[in-house]
Formats: C-alpha cells, structure tokens, sequence
C-alpha cells in the first residue's frame, strides 16, 4: 500500500479550475477589494482594532501565526541537509512552497496592517533602524528571507517546468541549474540563519507587553518557544498538507517517510512540552494554570492538542496508519497556533475592559489572503512538480499527457485554414 | 536510513566544534557590549511635571488648554455638544478622569492622565524606524511623522498605554503628549499647567519637581498614598511624577519594577543580535556543513537519475 | 439748547441740576459693572476716581438720529427701572437733536437740527438708531423731503465719532431681512470714511451706549473694536460663555418643551432653540432694567441672538445651533474606559469558517486509509471507489 517517494511530480489528472479552487479565487477576489475599501477608509472602520488592542489577527494571526505554519522551508531543511536526513529531501518542495505562500501574503498582510506604509522606504536606509525594536527585526529579516533565499528555493521547480515545455530555453536553464548547484550552499545557509532569527524576534515582540501578557505566557524564553513552535509548526504542517493533497488528488503516500516526519514532530513537541512546563514551574507560575479563567481554560487547551498530538504519532508509523499521522498533525498543527496566538490577544490585557474581536471585514480580508495562498499552492501544485509520488507517476504522467494530445477531438487552425489532427 | 555512528561522531565534532567557536565569540562580544548596555540616563536639561491629585478640583481647564495649544479638534465623537473623551484618543493628548471607589468609603481621587515621558521609553526602543524619539537635552519623547510607519508596536509596548492611533481617514497619526515642546522654545510653560488654577500640576526641571513632592511628602505625613512619588523609580522613572492619596493603581497607574522595560524585556536581543556576530558565525557554521552534506545528496540524485531515466530534480 | 449749558462740566451741570453726587456716583458704578474690562475709563479705576474723571469732563454734544427704526433703541434708553438713571443719563449727556424726546416738530425741528449740527460742529456725537434703505436712491425714506441716507451723510460729516445702535443701525436689522424690499444697510455700509461704533441689539443695552459715549468724551477715544465694529468690552463674548444656565448646558440637563418639568426648574434652554452659543453680546452678565434675571434666558425664553446678523429673523427660531467653542461636560470618564466588543456576526463567521475546514480536514481523513482495512483487503488500492492513474 506505501509507495516509496522517489521525486516531485504534478497533479496532472486533475482540471485547474475545479469549484474549490474557484472558491479560493472568489475568496481571494473579495479580499482585495475590501483591501481597497481599507485604505481609503482606515483601519478602524475597517477592523475591530481598538485603542487598547491597536494589533488584530492581521499581524497577530496572519503574520504571527501563518509564519509558523511556514517554516517548513526551514525545519525540515535542517532536517534534511543539515542531519543529513535524505528520505525528507523528496517533500521539500512542498515545504518550499507552502513556506513561501505563507510568508509572501503573511508580509503583504502586514502591508495592509500598517497605517503609513508609504514609509516603508526607510527599510532601504539601514543607519535609520532601530536596532532595538524586536518588530523592525522582524521586518527586515522576514522580507529579506522571503525575497532571497525562499524565493531562489522555489526557482528550480519553475525552471524544470520551462525545461520541459520550452526545447529552445533548455541550454539557458541548463547554465541556471549550474550556478544554483555552485551557490546552494550559501543560499541555504541564509534560509536557516534567518527564520530562526525572525521566528525567535516574532516571539520577542510580546515580552514587550510586560505583565499584561499573562505569565502563563510570557517568560523570557518566549523567542526561543516561538522559533521551536515553528519547528514543530513546520513539520506539522507540511505533515497534513501532503497527507490531505494526498488523499483529494488520490496520490500514493509513502508511509516511511511520512513516519519520520512523524517521529521528528513527535520528538519536537515532546522536548518543547518539556522545556515550556519546566519554564513555567521555575518561575513560579504553575498556579495560574489552576485559575477558573479564559487563560487557564486555553492553557490546558494547547497542552491537550500538543499531548494528544504526540500521543497518537508516536505509533501512527509502526501502525501504518495515515488517518492517525493526518490527526495527529493536524492537532499538533493547532496546538501550535494556539501558542503563538495566545499571547499577543487572548493572553494579552492591556488595560482592565478591554476586549478585541476582529471585525467581519478584518475576518474577510485575512481569509482572503489565506485563500489567495491556497489557490496559488492549488494551481503550482497542478502546474509544476511539487507534491511527492513514486517516479512511476512521472512516466504515467507522460503516457497521460501524449494521451491528451492525441484525443483532441479538434486540433489547431493551421495558416491554410484547415484544421488538422493533433497527430 | 539510520545514522551511523561515524555520522553521529562527524556531526557532533562539527555541531560542537561550531557551538564552541560560538560560545567563544559570543563570550567576547557579551564583555564587548556589556557596559554599552546601560538603561536610559536621566538628560542634562530634563523637563518634567508633578500632577498631585490631592490638589486637584476635576475643573479640566487644562483639557481644553491642551486641545487649543495644540490645535487639536475637540472630541464631539461622543457627546456633539460637549468635549467628551473617553479616554486619550487621536485628538485629546490629556484627560481628567474621577476615581469613584464602589463602596463609597474611600475617598475619590481625580487624575489627569498624559504620556509619561519615561526616561527609558518602551515606545522608543519599539519604533521600528524612531519616529517616536527622546530627546536628548529636555528628555521630551516626541513623534516623527516622517519615521512612522503606522505599525502601532508603541501603543502594544508602552505599559501606561499612551500612544494613540487615528483609526479613521488614510493619513493616520500616532498622538500624545509632546510636553507642548513649542511653548517650550518660546520659553512658556506646557498649556496644561499654565491655566491650572489649583497649581495641582505644575512645570519645572525634574530633579526640582521631585524634591518639590519629597517636601510635600514629608511635610505632610499620611497624606501621601505610601509617602512616595510614582514615576521616581517606576520602570526606570518617569519625568511626570504623580502624587496621590489614594492607591496609585486605582488612578490607572500600573505597578511597574524599578527596571526599565526595554531593558528588561530586550537585554538578551540586543547580546545576541550585538554586531550580528552570532548570526554570521552560525551562517559560516551551517555553509561549512551543507556544502559537506551536499557531495553526498549529489550523488544519491545521480544514482536516482541512472535507475530512474529521468532527470534530477534540485 | 443753550450754548452756556454745553461749557459746562459734567459735574457743574449736575450740580446744577440738582442731581445728588450719590446718584451719580451710582451711576458710575452701574458703568464699572457694565464694562469692567476694555474701556480705559474703568480699568484700575475706583468709583469715585471714574466719578472725579467723568466730572471734570466737559458735557457732551449728543445728535440722535432715527432712519427706518422702531424707536426701541431710544425706548431702551428711558426705560430705566429707577427713573433717576434715566433722566441722569440725559444729564450727564447734552442730547441736543432727539426726535422722538424733543418738544419741536416740523420745520421748527429741522432747523434745530442744522443749528445743532453747525454749533458743535466736530464735536457731536452722533447716534443713529434704524437701518438706512440705500435702493433706488434711498427713495423709501425721506426726513423732511431729503432722502435719509443723505441727511445720514450730511451729519456725519461733521460728527467726531458715529454711534449705531441697535440692530438696525448696525447691521441692517429687521427691515434688513428677507427679501429686503428698500436695500436696508447699517450705518457703516453709508459712512465709510470714519470709525462706527456698532452697538447691535434688539433693543441693545442703554448702558453699552453710556460708557462708549463717556470713554470717548473723558479719554479721548473709542473702545477697542472687534471686526464688525462692535466694542469688544460687551461683544467679544458669546452668551453662552458667561450664561448661568451654564452649568445645566455642562451637566446635560436641557428643558423639551416649553413648560415642562426642565423648563420649569430653569434648564438649558439649547434644545428650545437658543442661539446663545452663536450670539456676541453682554446680556447674560448684565441683563436689563437693573433687574437681575430681567432677560430673556432669565425668564425662560431662548435667546433669539438680536445682535448678530445671520442668526436673527434668518435661522428658524426653534432652530438649534452649533457649539462653536467645545468644553467638557460636567462629568468625568472612569480610570479604565472599556474598549471594544464582542460582534456575533463576526464569531459566527469566524464558527463556520473553522467548521468548513475541520469539516474538510475530516472528510478527507475519512478518505485515508485505516491499517486494518488495508489488512482486511490484502495489498489492494486502499482507496474507496477512487480511480488511481497508478496501476498498484
């Protein structure tokens, strides 16, 4: 039943503008209209932001969070080039990809959180940052790592694309293949150093709130949970991302390497678990998790998702079991998000009477830009070769393709205005 | 494929050999920066003002001072007739508010709330490109409309909850306080204490105005809510100091440590950020490694390449 | 009149006439209460010392004009509550052309008023009460077969300073309303080449007028005037600065109709249409007939702003106006304002969103397979009904 990933191939048998992904473009469409319909009105009619919460789910979610659903590129590249783990080499343009939508339209998100961004250009005079602000780090650190070395991971997927549509470009792409493989490296190199620099600044932007994040929370190894959380976020992530692709496109899963994303997922939380716990007891704040309030209520929530997660992966290898990986992902996928979003709103209590829900078109636009990023993972994956199958597929995927070609029922107009057969 | 335990020996000499440079960088740079690391001094000429709330009558002249020093519209958003804040917003940069205790035996307190002007800013150390500055002489923490992106980080940072966003219109500001630094060139006092009538908030230096408030402490006994001022230590001091006879937090005044909150909160970011020392030494670290794991990855793509016919996927 | 009256003093002649120093120096004090600030005559002076100054100065010549009036200016002026102050006040000035106030008529009063212009020529003061109509050659009003608004012309050129009062004089008041039939001007739309002194009001107060007059024949000037000409000492300020009702505007207590419960307890008449906080003028300090409360806020009828143009016989009457100048009201925000709120349309958008996807996510986890079903079916395509392109 497992089927051994060997390379990426596309999702060939499968029509581009299927409903859910017009849903997607329609959702996408009404998001950046109600883009327009912000910047002209403000942010405050535009949103539930408030003077005493003056951050929504736009940064706290679809930046703060997505990001951590994004770093796939990175946690499972370390996994694969750095200890040397070569079963997971085959999903990481999957990774890649879903990193780089994430990160593309979390930064475009917060594009349109910001209320003056036609000031963004100091970003191109460095002697004009504040070096201390955790935000500006992040800023910099994320566009600079989505617009290098993310973007450069996603090229070879495109040239591969262009070598086999286009005869003519094939010295071209030829000569590009040659200098990614000299400066691999060092772009990978920089797709590492950076996230754990931005996801560790992502979480140092709260411990700015001091003591109105609550010190089930806040600690000041907040950037160093974060950074971790994105790590397991990663690999959870990309986990469900392949099963569930798997499972709607009907692609064969391979099981052994599914089991050891599992088991490093499982390892991730496990050690994770262990180190927030510790945390929490050394500094003396244990007994907050034991209040009757919202803060313990989703304290013990994010603790059941990530030990409920780990306890149903750490066999779902050994058991063979895709349904028990896809939930065990997908809860530690949850239990994640949850961390990294309690903080900056739930947790966070700025002044006693205040409260912060995001308004419908503040919901709108951030499910807008999540469906934006789908359909563009919707239609690469179609388009180019992203998601893992056994090579078998490739050459079925051939003998489709030339099948497709042949049964035209109506070729092209040829200049004698016959037509002819595709033949 | 399992790890072998040559593989586990090779990583772990380079990991260490890696940590260890690291370590050793790290140690060199923490002493490097460490006196470089001092909270925010107090300024040569710091302004300041000392609000006592046991002298204040609720009368707001100096709201409406404020608004008209400043050019600021009148906040009819509430009430059309009259100027009625809530709370400070993007067109009122003071308030008076009334502490009203529930049970009635304590006794009420009036408070006049406006930017303290902290002498280490949690506002300033946010602003991604220092729109929000303090200035170096006078210590006054003023708005850069130039700098500001509009990213609201000061309002998320500041513990007393000062900076105020306009959330209407597309040319939002931030608005607060700016220890009205006009009248100051021009050698007038802030609005807001000129036109009190009571003195009970009043301009001066700060050291003066703190020697000011221990004079009224001690000359007052079981007057002053813990005989001391709020704003003298409190997150690294503030140049607005507050007396007041009934508890500090009841009047929206948080309890806050001695240490300043950039410094508190951001010491470790700046150690291993300092001179991106630690960043360029784990790149190095990582391109050593990679290029290593790369010669063996080339050569599993081969043989994948030879037993598949068809082409290497990078 | 006489001219051996008119070298007198205005402390001779009263002495003359009998009148008490008490009574004048009463006046003065009614004088200090009416313009404690902006007029050189009563800044930093005591009673008694504005009482010596106005003494040593000679009586002044006083031409009283009347275009298209009602003659309630000159009212205003008599109708002091004590009588003393009425007939004081034509002590203390020499009002020498008065037609209402005079014994002559016809051509007998004409010739006073040539006699009277000639003999104080660039001394009088001239007074002028009504608008004057400037369309078609000011052919609606003719004072004894000339046109007014020459006579206006005539007299002022001779006069040392020009005095509107009322409404009508100085901004063209109810004849100036519309559609204006006669073209109704004041007084300095006619006399552009000296200063007007503007006292608006319907009728306005008689004291603004004494002090004006005394500040000009004791200083040797005119008060400071705003841009429309009128003395800032009584109309640099709205009524509803200085209104007593203040404190009921502040504290949002307002009458709703006329005799209710509000109005009977004496509340802010805003919502009755009051044009107070639109209205340059003195009455709420200084009300009228010496009576306190003698007003018309005083006895509960809104302000219907008779000295502004633009807001009297133009905006309806139970029409309410802007605050121009905002001030808190008599209340205070709490020391933790709340701040935003929960919306049940966007929690049930966010509820269906997370259950289309959860929805989703376990559909599709249904669709993968389970071990002991892979088991049970032998190493067949686990999937149910799917057509897989792979041959195993």
């Amino acid at each position: 039943m497992s089927q051994t990933w060997q390379r990426d191939v596309p999702v060939f048998n499968v029509p581009i503008w299927t409903r859910p992904f017009k849903l997607f473009c329609g959702l996408g469409a009404l998001g950046l209209l109600l883009v327009v319909y912000r910047e002209i009105v403000g942010l405050g009619p535009a949103s539930g932001m408030n003077d005493a919460y003056a951050w929504g789910i736009w940064k706290t979610f679809n930046t703060m969070v997505l990001t951590g659903l994004g770093s796939g590129a990175f946690a499972i590249g370390i996994a694969a080039w750095l200890f040397r783990r070569e079963k997971l080499h085959v999903v990481m343009r999957t990774a890649i990809l879903t990193s780089f939508l994430a990160y593309a339209f979390g930064l475009a998100m917060l594009g349109v959180d910001v209320g003056r961004p036609w000031n963004f250009y100091w970003f191109f005079f460095p002697w004009h940052w504040n070096l201390h602000s955790p935000l500006l780090e992040v800023a910099v650190c994320m566009t600079v790592y989505a617009s290098l070395p993310l973007f450069l991971e996603n090229i070879p997927a495109v040239l591969e694309y262009f070598y086999d549509q286009r005869k003519d470009l094939r010295p071209t792409i030829e000569k590009l293949e040659k200098v990614i493989v000299k400066g691999f490296p060092w772009v990978v190199s920089l797709a590492y150093v950076l996230p754990a620099m931005h996801q560790s600044s992502l979480g140092a932007l709260m411990l700015l709130g001091g003591t109105r994040v609550s010190p089930l929370w806040q600690t000041p190894f907040l950037p160093l949970l974060y950074v971790w959380a994105a790590a397991f976020l990663g690999f959870a992530f990309v986990t469900a991302t392949l099963l569930f692709s798997g499972v709607i496109w009907n692609r064969p899963l391979d099981l052994d390497v599914l089991a050891e994303l599992n088991s490093i997922t499982t390892w991730l939380i496990g050690v994770w678990l262990v180190f927030r716990l510790v945390d929490l007891t050394v500094r003396g704040q244990i007994v907050a998790a034991f209040h009757a309030d919202l803060n313990a209520f989703l304290f013990w929530l994010e603790i059941a998702f990530l030990v409920y997660a780990v306890w149903i992966l750490r066999d779902a290898g050994s058991r063979r079991s895709p349904r028990a990986m896809f939930y065990g992902a997908a809860l530690a996928t949850i239990g994640g998000m949850l961390y990294r979003f309690d903080p900056t709103t739930t947790a966070f209590q700025p002044k006693p009477g205040a409260i912060y829900f995001p308004s419908v078109i503040e919901l709108l636009i951030s499910i807008g830009f999540m469906s934006i990023g789908i359909a563009i993972f919707i239609f690469a994956a179609k388009v180019l070769a992203i998601l893992p199958a056994p090579s078998a597929l490739w050459h079925t995927m051939e003998e489709y393709k030339s099948r497709q070609a042949r049964v035209r029922p109506f070729g092209y107009k040829t200049g004698a205005g016959q037509y002819a057969t595709g033949d | 494929m399992a790890i072998t335990r040559r593989d586990l020996l090779h990583k772990m000499t380079t990991g260490g050999a890696a940590v260890a440079a690291g370590g050793a960088v790290s140690t060199v740079a923490l002493a490097g920066i460490a006196h470089a690391e001092e909270e925010g001094k107090l300024p040569p000429q710091a302004v300041g003002m000392l609000y006592d709330a046991t002298r204040c009558i609720g009368c707001k002249t100096c709201v409406v001072a404020c608004t008209q020093a400043n050019g600021l519209t009148p906040d009819t958003r509430r009430d059309p007739l009259h100027q009625a804040p809530a709370d400070l917003n993007n067109r009122t940069k003071t308030i008076i508010k009334l502490y009203k205790p529930v049970d009635g035996k304590e006794e009420f307190s009036y408070v006049k709330q406006q930017c303290m002007h902290c002498i280490d800013p949690a506002c300033a150390a946010a602003c991604m490109f220092g729109g929000l500055k303090k200035d170096v002489k006078t210590g006054i923490v003023s708005w850069n409309g130039k700098l500001c992106v509009g990213c609201r980080y000061c309002e998320i940072a500041c513990p007393y909850n000062v900076p105020k966003f306009r959330w209407e219109g597309f040319n939002p500001e931030i608005v607060k306080c700016e220890f009205c630094k006009d009248r100051l060139a021009k050698g007038l006092e802030p609005a807001c204490t000129a036109v009190c009538p009571k003195k009970a908030v009043i301009f001066g230096p700060r050291q003066q105005l703190l020697d000011e408030a221990k004079r009224r402490i001690a000359d007052n006994p079981g007057k002053y809510y813990q005989e001391r001022v709020f704003g003298e230590h409190e997150a690294g001091g503030t140049q607005v100091l507050y007396l007041s006879h009934v508890p500090f937090d009841k009047i929206g005044l948080p309890t806050l440590g001695d240490e300043s909150i950039p410094h508190k909160y951001l010491k470790w970011q700046k150690r291993l950020y300092s001179y991106l020392i630690v960043p360029v030494g784990l790149y190095a670290a990582l391109v050593g490694t990679i290029r290593k794991n790369w010669k063996s990855h080339e050569e599993h793509m081969q043989h994948e390449e030879k037993t598949t016919g068809l082409r290497a996927q990078l | 009149m006489s001219e051996a009256k008119q070298q007198l003093t205005i402390a001779e002649h009263l002495e003359a006439s009998g009148v008490s120093r008490r009574n004048f120096v009463q006046l003065c004090g009614m004088l200090m209460v009416s313009a404690p600030v902006g007029l050189a005559l009563t800044k930093g002076n005591s009673v008694t010392k504005m009482a010596e100054m106005i003494g040593k100065t000679k009586r002044p010549s006083v031409i009283w004009l009347h275009f298209q009036d009602c003659t309630g200016c000159t009212e205003t002026l008599l109708r002091t509550s004590t009588p003393d102050a009425a007939s004081l006040i034509l002590d203390v000035i020499s009002l020498d052309y008065h037609e209402t106030l005079m014994a002559a008529s016809g051509a007998q009063a004409e010739a006073a008023l040539q006699h009277a212009v000639e003999e104080n020529a660039g001394k009088f003061v001239l007074v002028v009460e009504g608008s004057i109509p400037l369309k078609d050659d000011g052919a609606y009003l003719e004072l004894g077969g000339k046109r007014g608004v020459n006579v206006l012309r005539e007299v002022a050129s001779k006069a040392a300073a020009v005095i509107s009062i009322g409404s009508c004089a100085s901004w063209g008041g109810v004849p100036s309303s519309d559609p204006n039939p006669t073209g109704a001007v004041g007084t300095d739309s006619v006399i552009t080449d000296k200063p007007v002194v503007n006292l608006p009001g319907c009728p306005p107060n008689p004291y603004n007028l004494l002090a004006v007059v005394l500040e000009y024949v004791t200083m040797g000037k005119l008060p400071a005037l705003d841009e429309y000409g009128r003395p800032k000492f009584a109309y640099d300020r709205v009524i509803h600065e200085n209104c007593p009702r203040r404190a009921h505007f502040d504290a949002g207590r307002f009458a709703a109709s006329f005799g209710d419960e509000g109005h009977r307890k004496g509340w802010c008449l805003y919502k009755l249409g009051c044009k107070g906080p639109v209205t340059h003028a003195a009455c709420a300090t200084r009300h009228f007939n010496e009576t306190p409360g003698v007003w018309p806020i005083g006895i509960g009828a809104p302000c219907v702003g008779c000295t502004e143009k633009g807001v009297v016989w133009k905006l309806a009457t139970f029409e309410t106006v802007p605050i121009h100048q905002v001030t808190p009201p008599d209340n205070y925000p709490p020391v933790y304002a709340s701040n935003g709120a929960f919306k049940v349309g966007a929690a049930t958008l966010v509820g269906a969103v997370a259950g289309a996807v959860a929805g989703a996510a376990v559909m599709g986890s249904k669709r993968l397979p389970e071990p002991a079903a892979a088991a049970a079916s032998g190493s067949e395509a686990p999937k149910s009904g799917s057509k897989t392109p792979l041959g195993d």
